[in-house]
């Protein structure tokens, strides 16, 4: 039999849509500002406004952040309160366990040669680090932007240079964040040989048999042993729905491509 | 109506004096030559029998200089037209009676007026011409002038243009160049004057408005007028004729243009706050309180005096944009640091992107009367520095004013906290990027590998 099976429930990909939506938001308002010196930080602040225009864009898109960042806390809620197992350990959870950092060197040797590829379960190492880098990430970022974006509140509380601290991390945990997602993820997720140019999966939720039995092959086997495969069924995903994840999916890659460049460039002038 | 006998006399009258002409004429000697005359004029010791007011008492004539003279060919009698040989007191020569054209330029200018003005007497056309040692205009020099404004003669003598005049220069301005011709010559007070406020930029523009002339004569500015008529004084004057606004001569002064190069001028670099001053004063004052007003009194060429945030001729209204912007980068030419770190915040970048609705340097350390941290007058004074913050962030408590400005995170001993923070990020990011730069440089070869090799295979994995 050769079909496909549900990898993302719709929530899932809802959720990873605000994160999109409101990353690349968060992007396009916010490197202007870091990068104010460059003739594009200047050129893409004035098209969008200026920087009091993209000041208040940019909130937007935190509220969004924490918006799908409270939503994501509440599913995860829910799945403890409807005492779902696996939450936090086994092949379910997100939760690094040791078999990570096993397959971890595993495909380290894989990559020169030095054994066979890891058989990954539902989610491997690279998949979990993303997974908590947004956490890391949201907390972080959000924090510090809370901070610059309430100054006068906040120094009731704590001392002024708080806000030299918060525009330190803001700044170089921003980069950090768009550097990783607009090239590590984009390579490891998108744009490496096997998935070029792109991987529909996180807006279809689908996967195709032959690609979970590739990329997946412990999860694929654990769920046909246990007999619970067919539980995730699915039907091919529908032309619309494809050509919908084409559209967003290129787009946001194109302009996470072009921003790291412009970013690189500006880092090698 | 006039009674007959009246209108009998009138007639008689007339008919009296129209015999009397014939009558008085024929009995008349030829006119004298001039040699008639000269042979008691050229009498160095011949004077008047009574003195008369405002006249020489000399009746001697240098006739030599007036053959030589523009008059040279004239007898004696075309001027002094009644003039016999004896002869009792002549009637005063009028030079008008054949220089007709000369009366009505004259007219209204400053040397037509026909009374004594400020002490200075009328200026008659000898005053210039001479007498009998008649000139030409072509003759005449800036020591013509000179005879009744010696002051200014000497002024320009040791004036930039004076000089380049000297040294055979045909280029730099005389008198004429600036008053113009002298018979229509307007005093400066007169608004058809060249000289007058409002019009003496366009005077001084028949030269330096050209680049080229700039050029030859190694002037460094070669625009100078089109950037003084866009400036907030050039607008002032061109376009509001605003007597108070400066004009040329009230920064470089008039007749003793100096270049900016030597102390003695007005526009050197150390009397800049003086000459600005004299119409700035309320700002002078400010300033010379300031550190900048400080350094610059004691000598030190690095302080900026006025002309190096509001530059000289291109002077701008301090409200507007892109002058506040550009005073930005003008104190970060000394302040090189502080703007660098100026632009690490939310304030330095905004302005970078070009909008002024944030901190500016003036906002917090003011303008002309910048005073150091240490004085408690100052902005930024730790007494003053909440009330500073507070014009822009109402409800800023003191310990919103713990915010370091100008943080430089690479300044270990000032800013420890920062220093440890910026050191962990940086270490994160090169952590991050290292370890996956690396996992992504492996698999992608790998990644190529497998694809071509499921593609040989048929598809199968």
């Amino acid at each position: 039999m050769s079909g496909h099976y549900f990898r993302l429930n719709l929530y899932h990909r809802i959720l990873h849509g605000m994160v999109i939506f409101s990353f690349l938001g968060l992007a396009v308002t916010g490197l202007p500002l870091k990068y104010a010196g460059s003739g594009w930080g200047v050129w893409l602040s004035h098209a969008l406004g200026g920087p009091f225009t993209t000041g208040y864009l940019h909130r937007f898109f935190a509220v969004v952040t924490f918006l799908y960042f409270a939503l994501h806390l509440g599913y995860v809620a829910r799945l403890v309160l409807e005492r779902r197992p696996g939450v936090f350990w086994g092949p379910d959870s997100m939760v690094p366990q040791l078999h990570d950092a096993v397959q971890l060197v595993q495909h380290m040797r894989y990559f020169v040669g030095l054994g066979p590829r890891p058989r990954f379960g539902r989610w491997a190492y690279w998949e979990k680090f993303d997974y908590w880098a947004v956490f890391w990430g949201v907390s972080i970022i959000g924090g510090s932007g809370l901070l610059l974006w309430f100054p006068t509140f906040f120094a009731r509380y704590l001392p002024g240079w708080i806000f030299n601290i918060a525009i330190i991390i803001h700044s170089d945990e921003a980069l950090l964040a768009v550097g990783f997602i607009f090239t590590v993820h984009f390579f490891n997720v998108h744009l490496r040989p096997e998935k070029f140019p792109m991987d529909p999966v996180i807006f279809t939720g689908r996967v195709h048999e032959d690609e979970f039995r590739a990329e997946h092959p412990a999860e694929y086997e654990r769920l046909k042993d246990a007999g619970r495969l067919e539980l995730f069924a699915a039907d091919p995903p529908p032309r619309w729905l494809l050509n919908f994840s084409r559209v967003v999916g290129f787009s946001s890659l194109a302009i996470g491509t072009i921003l790291i460049w412009l970013i690189i460039a500006t880092a090698l002038r | 109506m006039p009674s007959p006998v009246t209108w009998a006399l009138g007639v008689a009258a007339c008919l009296l004096a129209l015999a009397a002409v014939p009558a008085a004429a024929a009995p008349a000697p030829a006119a004298p030559k001039s040699d008639d005359c000269l042979m008691c004029h050229s009498d160095k010791d011949l004077k008047r029998s009574k003195p008369v007011s405002g006249r020489p008492d000399s009746l001697f004539v240098d006739g030599a200089a007036l053959k030589a003279s523009a008059h040279g060919g004239f007898e004696c009698v075309a001027c002094h037209t009644t003039g016999t040989a004896p002869h009792e007191a002549l009637p005063r020569v009028r030079c008008a009676d054949c220089h007709d054209d000369v009366r009505a330029t004259l007219a209204g200018g400053a040397h037509g007026r026909p009374a004594t003005v400020a002490g200075k007497p009328a200026p008659a056309c000898t005053s210039c011409h001479g007498v009998h040692d008649v000139k030409r205009a072509a003759a005449m020099s800036i020591d013509t002038c000179g005879g009744c404004h010696a002051r200014q003669v000497g002024l320009y003598r040791d004036s930039v243009h004076g000089r380049e005049r000297a040294r055979g220069g045909s280029e730099a301005a005389t008198c004429r160049s600036c008053h113009g011709p002298a018979h229509a010559l307007r005093a400066r007070t007169d608004p058809q004057a060249p000289t007058y406020h409002l019009n003496l930029p366009r005077t001084c523009a028949q030269c330096h408005a050209d680049s080229e002339l700039a050029r030859r004569h190694n002037i460094t500015v070669g625009n100078v007028y089109q950037l003084y008529m866009d400036s907030i004084h050039g607008r002032a004057v061109s376009k509001s004729g605003l007597l108070v606004a400066a004009n040329c001569s009230d920064c470089h002064g008039a007749h003793e243009i100096q270049p900016r190069t030597a102390p003695t001028s007005r526009v050197y670099r150390a009397n800049i706050p003086a000459t600005c001053g004299g119409c700035h004063a309320g700002v002078r004052h400010d300033y010379a309180e300031s550190v900048h007003g400080l350094a610059v009194a004691k000598g030190d060429p690095r302080a900026p005096v006025c002309t190096d945030c509001h530059s000289a001729h291109q002077i701008r209204r301090t409200e507007a944009a892109p002058w506040q912007l550009e005073v930005i980068r003008e104190c970060g030419t000394c302040h090189a640091e502080s703007l660098k770190t100026y632009r690490d915040t939310f304030h330095g970048k905004v302005t970078a992107l070009g909008f002024t609705r944030v901190a500016k340097c003036a906002d917090c350390h003011g303008s002309h009367r910048i005073l150091p941290p240490a004085d408690q007058r100052s902005t930024v004074a730790a007494s003053n520095i909440l009330g500073t913050c507070r014009q822009c962030h109402a409800s800023a408590t003191w310990k919103f004013t713990e915010f370091h400005p100008h943080a430089d995170p690479a300044d270990r001993v000032r800013f420890p906290k920062l220093y440890w923070t910026w050191l962990a990020m940086t270490a994160l990011l090169i952590g991050t990027f290292g370890f996956f730069g690396l996992h992504t440089a492996l698999w992608l070869p790998r990644s190529l590998w497998e694809r071509l090799r499921r593609r040989r295979n048929g598809g199968e994995s």
